[in-house]
C-alpha cells in the first residue's frame, strides 16, 4: 500500500477569494483545480477530506500528506451608468496555503487532519471611487481545521465525515456621505463549527461516483469592534470612534455529486454538479449595540439565490511520471441583480482550467494549477444605495504544491 | 517534461497581461453644438448658496458643471464673473456653528459668517454665466438693470453691475451679444419669491400675461441667431427648506401655568391652548382683534427671530408679524403663479423647440427623498443635503443634481451623449 496511486496524488490548494460564486472558493486541492474543480469522485488521498470525506478511506498509501500555496489576483472593474465615469479594484495579490495529513488506521479506517479556506473575499476599491459609500475595502475569511474519520465499507463503497472548526474573521471599511464625510471600519473575529459528510461508490474499477455535503457555517460575529473616522468634532457623540456591533454572515451548504470515467488507461473523464445554498445569505444586518437618534442598525438586503454550477474535465496520462490535466465549468452568479453590490462583484462565469503533475519519485508528487476566471460583463445595481453601472471580472490564479504518500 | 512547463509558464504569463475591459462611455453632442454656451437665469444660475455669492459655491453653479462636462463633447471656455471672497459680494452669508440663544442654550445652527465680503466692483471681462441674483423676468430685459451708479439708489442690480458690458446694457442684451451656439434658461422664481420670503406683504407677484411676455421676449432673443438651448421650469417654492423648517405648531408649553395664564387672555377671542405643541398666533389684518392661530396648511418663515419666539413672547402673548407667515391665501397665489408660470414655460419650449427640464417634477422627487451612489437627499433644512443654509438656494451637490437633470433632457432632446457628474463627489453643508 506504499505504492504511489497515479490518480491519488494530491495536491492541494487552499484558496482564496475570487469573484466567483458569491464568497465561495472551491479550489482545495491543486489536481482538482487542474480538472475544473472537480473533486468528488476522486479518491486523491488527503485532499479527499474536503471534497468528498467518503473517498479518504479509498487512499492507498499509508500515509499522505500535501502542502501547497497559489497566488490570487483579482481584477474588478466597474463602468457608471451614463457617465465617463470607470474605476477597478486594487486587490492585493492572496497568498493563501494549506496543508492536509491523513493516515490508515487500520486497512479499512483512515483519519486525518485538513486546513483550508473554502470562503473568502478580499476586495479594494480606491478610497475615493464613487461606490465608496457602499464599500472601500474588504477582507474576508474563514479557515476550516476539519479532523476527519474515514471508513471503508467494501471495496465498491466507502464513507467519511469531517468536523469543522471554522476561524472566521471579516474586515469592513467604507466612506460615509455628508453631513459626516467620514469612514466606518468594523471588524470582528468567530469561531464557529459546521461539518463534512461524503459517500464514494467504485462500482467498477473505472467507474467512480461521489456525493458530498458541506453544511452551512453562520459566522456570528458577536462585539465585533466599530470605528467612526474623521466625523466633524460636533457629530462626534453619535459617531463615536469605538464601539461594538454583532452580525451575521452565512457560509452556504453545498450538495455535491460527482462522477468519473476512466475511458482509456491514459485517459479519464469528469462531471460534477455542485448546488450551493446560497438563499442562506438574505441580508446583511450590523446591529450596532448602542444606537442613538443618528446611528440606527444597518440592514443591507442581499437576497441570494441558490446556483447549481456544472463541471467538466479531463486528466491525460502523459507518462508514468507526468500528467496534464483541463477543465471548464460555468458559475451562475448568486447575486440579485437589484441588490448586486460591489463588496462582492459576483458574476456569471465561465472558467478553464490547466494542470500538471510531475512525479520524480513514487511518492512525491509535484504539482501545477492554473485557473482562469472570466466574469461576464452585466448591468447591475444596489437599489437602496441607487448605485449601479457595468461590472466585469478576471481572476487568474496560479498555483503549486507538493504532496508526499508513504 | 521541461519545455512543457516552460509553455504552461509562458501562457500563465501571457494571460496575466490582461485585466477586464469594458467599453467606456462614448460622448456625443448629438445634433447641438455647445462650443459657445451661455447661461441666463437667476441666483441658481449664479450658483448662490448660503445666503451669499461666493468662491468655491459659484465654482460650482450648475451652468459651471454643465460647461465642464460640454467639454467632452466640443465645449468650448466658460467664463463666470468670479468672486474672489468667500464670504461673497455682499454681506449675509451663513455658515453652520455653534451659537447660544436667549434662554442660554448652545445649539447648533446657521449663524452669520465672520469674513468680508468683497463688494460689487466690476470685473472687467464678459462672461459665459449671466446669472444675476435676484433678477425677475422682466430685469433681464431692462436697460441699465447694471448700472454701477444705479446700485445705492436701488435701481439697479450690484450682481448685474459686476459684469453689465455697459451702464445702460441689458442682461439679454449682452447675452445675444455672445452670438452663443446653445444656451440654458432659468427664470422666473424671483417673479414669486420676493411674495412668497416676505410672507406675501413685501412685493408683488408678477402677473401671467406679463410673464408669458417677457419670457417671449427673452427666448426671443437668445434664440434669434439659431442657438439651440434648454429651458428650466420652477420648483414648487413653497416646498423649500424655507418655508418648512419652523412648525405651524412651534408653540410648546411645558406648564400648565402657561397654559392657563393664555387661555384667560385668549378667551375673550375664543382660543384654547393646551399642554406641548400649540399652533402659534399669528398677526391678520383681517382677522378679529388682528390675530388669529395659525392653522396648519399656514407656514411660519425660516427668517422668523428664533429668540423673539422663544423669549420675547412671539407667536404666545405677541403674535407673530405678518411678514414672516404665509396664510393659505397666500400659499395658493403663489401655487398658481407658479403653476401658470410653468405653462408658459412648457409652451415656449414647445414653440421654440428647446430641451424641457421639469424641476418641478424632480424637486417633487427629492420631497420625497432620492439617492445616488448611496447618498440621499431630500428637502429637510441642514441634514437633507439638498438646500443650503439660507434655505432657498441649493448645496453644490443640490447643483450637480439639477445640473444631471438639465443633462438629461439636452440629452433626449438633442440625441446627446453628455456624461452626467456624480453628485457625491460635490461638498456640501460642512459641520464644524
Amino acid at each position: 500500500m506504499r505504492k504511489l496511486s497515479i490518480v491519488m496524488l494530491l495536491f492541494v490548494f487552499v484558496a482564496y477569494t475570487a469573484y466567483a460564486g458569491g464568497y465561495q472558493v472551491r479550489l482545495q486541492g491543486q489536481k482538482q483545480t487542474g480538472i475544473g474543480l472537480i473533486g468528488t469522485p476522486f479518491a486523491l488521498g488527503a485532499s479527499s477530506m474536503f471534497y468528498n470525506p467518503g473517498s479518504l478511506s479509498f487512499m492507498k498509501a499509508n500515509n499522505s500528506y500535501s502542502l501547497g500555496v497559489s497566488g490570487v489576483m483579482a481584477n474588478a472593474i466597474y463602468q457608471a451608468n451614463g457617465s465617463n465615469y470607470q474605476a477597478s479594484t486594487v486587490n492585493p495579490t492572496g497568498t493563501p496555503f494549506y496543508f492536509y495529513g491523513a493516515g490508515k488506521v487500520t486497512e479499512d479506517l483512515s483519519v486525518g487532519v485538513g486546513v483550508f479556506t473554502p470562503y473568502g473575499n478580499t476586495l479594494k476599491w480606491d478610497n475615493d471611487w464613487r461606490g465608496r459609500y457602499l464599500i472601500q475595502e474588504i477582507s474576508l475569511a474563514a479557515i476550516f481545521i476539519q479532523p476527519t474519520v474515514a471508513y471503508k465499507i467494501n471495496d465498491k463503497f466507502g464513507i467519511g465525515a469531517g468536523l469543522d472548526i471554522v476561524l472566521g474573521s471579516v474586515d469592513l471599511t467604507k466612506a460615509l456621505p455628508n453631513p459626516i464625510d467620514g469612514q466606518f471600519n468594523m471588524n470582528g473575529k468567530t469561531t464557529e463549527f459546521g461539518y463534512n459528510v461524503g459517500i464514494f461508490l467504485k462500482p467498477n474499477e473505472d467507474f467512480n461516483i461521489g456525493v458530498d455535503y458541506r453544511s452551512k457555517v453562520n459566522m456570528k460575529i458577536e462585539n465585533g469592534q466599530t470605528e467612526f473616522r474623521d466625523v466633524p468634532q460636533s457629530l462626534g457623540s453619535f459617531f463615536p470612534s469605538s464601539g461594538n456591533f454583532d452580525a451575521e454572515l452565512p457560509l452556504p451548504a453545498n450538495l455535491d455529486v460527482g462522477m468519473s470515467y476512466q475511458i482509456s488507461e491514459k485517459f479519464m473523464l469528469a462531471l460534477e454538479l455542485n448546488y450551493v445554498f446560497w438563499s442562506a445569505y438574505d441580508s446583511l444586518i450590523i446591529d450596532f449595540k448602542e444606537n442613538n437618534e443618528k446611528l440606527a442598525d444597518s440592514r443591507n438586503p442581499r437576497k441570494y439565490a441558490n446556483t447549481a454550477i456544472w463541471r467538466i474535465g479531463g486528466e491525460y496520462k502523459i507518462s508514468e511520471k507526468l500528467i496534464a490535466r483541463a477543465g471548464v465549468y460555468y458559475d451562475p452568479s448568486p447575486t440579485n441583480k437589484n441588490y448586486f453590490t460591489p463588496e462582492t462583484v459576483s458574476l456569471n462565469t465561465v472558467a478553464f482550467t490547466l494542470g500538471l503533475s510531475y512525479m520524480p519519485t513514487e511518492k512525491l508528487s509535484i504539482d501545477l494549477s492554473y485557473l482562469q476566471l472570466e466574469g461576464l460583463q452585466e448591468d447591475r445595481a444596489y437599489d437602496p444605495d441607487n448605485f449601479g453601472g457595468t461590472y466585469a471580472t478576471r481572476t487568474f490564479v496560479p498555483g503549486i504544491g507538493v504532496s508526499y504518500n508513504f | 517534461m521541461k519545455y512543457r512547463t516552460i509553455i504552461f509558464l509562458s501562457l500563465v504569463g501571457l494571460l496575466f497581461a490582461c485585466k477586464p475591459e469594458i467599453d467606456e462611455f462614448k460622448a456625443s453632442a448629438g445634433s447641438a453644438d455647445f462650443s459657445n454656451y451661455i447661461s441666463v437665469g437667476n441666483s441658481l444660475t449664479a450658483g448662490y448658496a448660503d445666503g451669499a455669492l461666493y468662491h468655491s459655491a459659484q465654482a460650482n453653479s450648475y451652468p459651471s458643471i454643465l460647461a465642464q462636462q460640454f467639454k467632452t463633447v466640443g465645449g468650448g471656455e466658460f467664463v463666470q464673473p468670479v468672486v474672489e471672497s468667500e464670504y461673497g459680494v455682499l454681506p449675509g452669508k451663513l455658515v453652520l456653528d455653534y451659537s447660544t440663544n436667549c434662554l442660554g442654550e448652545t445649539s447648533l445652527g446657521p449663524v452669520p459668517a465672520s469674513g468680508q465680503a468683497e463688494g460689487y466692483a466690476p470685473v472687467g471681462y464678459s462672461v459665459n454665466n449671466l446669472g444675476v441674483p435676484g433678477a425677475k423676468t422682466f430685469h433681464l430685459l431692462a436697460p441699465g438693470y447694471g448700472n454701477p451708479a444705479g446700485v445705492p439708489v436701488g435701481l439697479a442690480n450690484p450682481y448685474y453691475a459686476r459684469f453689465a458690458s455697459a451702464a445702460d446694457a441689458s442682461v439679454i442684451g449682452d447675452a445675444a451679444a455672445h452670438e452663443a451656439t446653445f444656451f440654458s434658461l432659468w427664470i422666473g422664481n424671483n417673479d414669486v419669491l420676493g411674495y412668497a420670503t416676505s410672507g406675501g406683504i413685501g412685493d408683488t407677484i408678477t402677473g401671467q400675461p406679463s410673464f408669458a411676455y417677457f419670457m417671449d421676449n427673452i427666448v426671443g432673443a437668445l434664440t434669434a441667431n439659431g442657438a439651440k438651448g434648454v429651458i428650466a421650469n420652477l420648483p414648487g417654492i413653497t416646498g423649500a427648506a424655507f418655508f418648512n423648517v419652523i412648525p405651524y405648531n412651534g408653540l410648546v408649553l411645558t406648564e400648565q401655568i402657561q397654559v392657563d395664564g393664555l387661555n384667560a387672555a385668549y378667551a375673550p377671542l375664543g382660543i384654547t391652548f393646551n399642554l406641548g405643541q400649540n399652533p402659534f398666533i399669528i398677526a391678520d389684518p383681517n382677522a378679529p382683534a388682528g390675530l388669529r392661530q395659525i392653522t396648519e396648511n399656514e407656514m411660519v418663515l425660516l427668517t422668523t427671530p428664533g429668540d423673539s419666539l422663544r423669549c420675547a413672547g412671539w407667536g404666545s402673548i405677541k403674535p407673530i408679524p405678518d411678514q414672516y407667515t404665509l396664510s393659505e391665501n397666500e400659499i395658493a397665489n403663489i401655487n398658481s403663479a407658479i403653476e401658470g408660470y410653468n405653462a408658459t414655460i412648457k409652451t415656449l419650449a414647445d414653440t421654440y423647440n428647446l430641451a424641457f427640464v421639469d424641476i418641478n417634477s424632480y424637486f417633487g422627487q427629492v420631497e420625497s427623498g432620492v439617492t445616488y451612489d448611496g447618498e440621499s437627499f431630500s428637502v429637510t433644512y441642514v441634514t437633507g443635503g439638498t438646500f443650503s443654509l439660507d434655505g432657498i438656494h441649493l448645496t453644490q451637490k443640490g447643483y450637480a443634481l439639477i445640473a444631471n437633470q438639465f443633462i438629461t433632457a439636452i440629452n433626449g432632446k438633442y440625441g446627446a451623449n453628455i456624461p452626467k457628474v456624480s453628485v457625491t463627489d460635490y461638498p456640501g453643508i460642512e459641520f464644524p
